[in-house]
């Protein structure tokens, strides 16, 4: 087990397999499609310039460099998070308003959110692959690689 | 965070449970970046203007605020609507809008429907505190007006414009402004829609200094908007041009850029679209058009006998403006191609049957819709009037 210490943004507490892209995620580009109006479909990866398209990131945690585009991030994700077809956590090397914003939202409104971590070096990023099981604690920003 | 006693009392509840929530919301988010207090905001703006069937916990929370009698406490203007009525998908898709509209109104918030509100509605001074979302609105008012807002998300927005506050973090302080990637330019012809899209592809999340360019505020509104669609900035600085870079050493603050890019001609045409020609839709106006940026255009569309439909997207009150104009009565005489909207072209060509294929000269829009191909503005110009 390697663990990595991380800066906590949003708390709470995750575990699953890990899906990691070294790009940024445009996240109402990715989920603000009419396909990601079906349940069960609300977290699949709709941008055609993204290299994790057509994935989804239910269950997962997520693991991404930053966050880019619309100011509707925030509501894309608070509503994936409502509809429980979110991520279980969310590690960002850079981190954004957006991103924040989508987990407080979920959080303040409807007590759900998730916990996010911005981790700023590159050494796990080069570590971590996808399927990788990851823990992560929003409380106190740790991020564990379990298997 | 340090509150100020009234701040404190309103999140332990003294203005009723609603109120404390949208306050919470706010700390938390300020905390997440180490924000010390809350801000006064002179204006909001909000993006969250469709009414899609798709964004259920979006209207819950409004009708709390409804609900709890809540209005927004400074002047507040919303994003364009999406093209409800444009046909009977849309009107399936965006089933939510007429209630949408009316919450909105019973919030209080100025129906100006455009994400250009800067040029009409919402005009903030350089150095003013802004809640403000739309990815495109918040660049255009940090880089060329000098005015202060973050990146704010749908809600967030709401949320400031219900309390008046802001948490003080990122783009609203001084330290955070100043340049850290310097941007060569190799070009001949200049395509802002292009370079916008490469600059926010090369450097993501990073404040660019582009070295002196005269580019037009047209040309600074659609490359910032491009930035920020593949790119995650919310702030730029031109040599000479933009008010927080009278000089290079202004733009850096007296630092070195952390590195140097040079985008060449090259760079531009990479992103245009071998075959203009095949589009079935030439579409302007994202971000909505003004008079002046329509009646330019116009100029150069004269005396086309159009072949191709094509879209001028228009802040509502410039639509009006515009149909008056010489302009507008010689590229429609007898022609039923040009068609004018208001609505936002991104969101309305969202759900189609049969996709149609969109050329436009929007970096923004080319990021976002599903088939979209790009050219740059002489492209979109001549495919007008080609089968």
């Amino acid at each position: 087990m390697i663990e990595f210490q991380g800066r906590s943004l949003v708390g709470g507490y995750g575990i699953g397999p890990a899906l990691v892209s070294q790009m940024p995620i445009n996240f109402a580009a990715a989920f603000g499609r009419a396909a990601n109006a079906i349940p069960g479909q609300r977290s699949v990866i709709n941008d055609r310039h993204h290299d994790l398209f057509k994935k989804k990131i239910k269950g997962t945690v997520l693991i991404f460099s930053a966050c880019i585009g619309s100011t509707f991030t925030g509501m894309v994700l608070m509503q994936i998070m409502y509809k429980k077809e979110a991520p279980v956590a969310m590690v960002v090397h850079a981190t954004d308003p957006l991103i924040v914003a989508g987990s407080v939202l979920a959080n303040v409104w409807f007590k759900c959110g998730i916990p996010v971590v911005e981790y700023d070096r590159q050494d796990m990023f080069n570590m971590v692959r996808t399927g990788d099981i990851i823990e992560v604690n929003g409380d106190n920003g740790k991020i564990k690689i379990c298997s | 965070m340090i509150l100020e006693p009234e701040q404190d009392a309103i999140l332990k509840g003294a203005q009723g449970h609603v109120m404390a929530l949208a306050l919470r919301t706010l700390v938390d988010y300020g905390k997440a970046f180490g924000a010390k207090r809350l801000v006064s905001i002179k204006s909001a703006h909000l993006a969250g203007s469709f009414g899609s069937i798709s964004y259920g916990a979006y209207y819950i929370v409004l009708d709390k605020f409804l609900k709890a009698g809540l209005r927004v406490k400074v002047p507040t203007t919303i994003n364009p609507r999406p093209g409800h009525d444009l046909s009977l998908l849309n009107r399936i898709a965006f089933g939510k809008q007429r209630t949408l509209d009316f919450k909105m109104k019973q919030l209080g918030v100025t129906p100006n429907y455009s994400c250009a509100c800067y040029e009409h509605d919402n005009i903030p001074e350089a150095g003013d505190y802004l809640a403000w979302s739309e990815s495109s609105a918040v660049q255009f008012a940090n880089s060329v007006l000098g005015a202060r807002t973050n990146r704010n998300s749908v809600l967030i927005d709401l949320c400031s414009a219900i309390t008046g506050l802001t948490p003080e973090f990122g783009y609203l302080l001084e330290e955070n402004r100043r340049g850290s990637i310097l941007i060569r330019l190799k070009i001949k012809k200049m395509d802002a829609g292009a370079l916008g899209f490469i600059i926010g592809q090369k450097i993501v999340n990073k404040i660019p200094v582009i070295e002196h360019y005269h580019f037009s505020r047209s040309e600074l509104k659609i490359m910032g908007s491009a930035m920020a669609a593949a790119g995650g900035i919310g702030l730029f600085h031109v040599e000479g041009l933009t008010p927080e870079a009278s000089d290079m050493q202004t733009a850096f603050a007296g630092g070195r850029p952390e590195s140097i890019i040079t985008i060449t001609q090259d760079d531009l045409n990479s992103l245009r679209t071998k075959y203009p020609n095949r589009a079935e839709l030439v579409v302007f106006g994202c971000p909505h058009l003004t008079c002046e940026e329509a009646s330019a255009l116009a100029a150069q569309l004269a005396g086309k006998r159009f072949k191709k439909i094509v879209w001028f997207c228009m802040m509502p009150q410039a639509k009006i403006e515009f149909e008056k104009t010489d302009h507008y009565k010689t590229i429609t005489k007898g022609d039923a191609h040009i068609k004018l909207y208001s609505h936002c072209p991104l969101s309305a060509l969202t759900v189609q049957l049969h996709r149609r294929r969109v050329l436009t000269s929007s970096g923004k829009l080319f990021y976002y819709l599903e088939g979209a191909e790009y050219g740059d503005l002489e492209d979109c110009i001549n495919a007008c009037e080609i089968n």
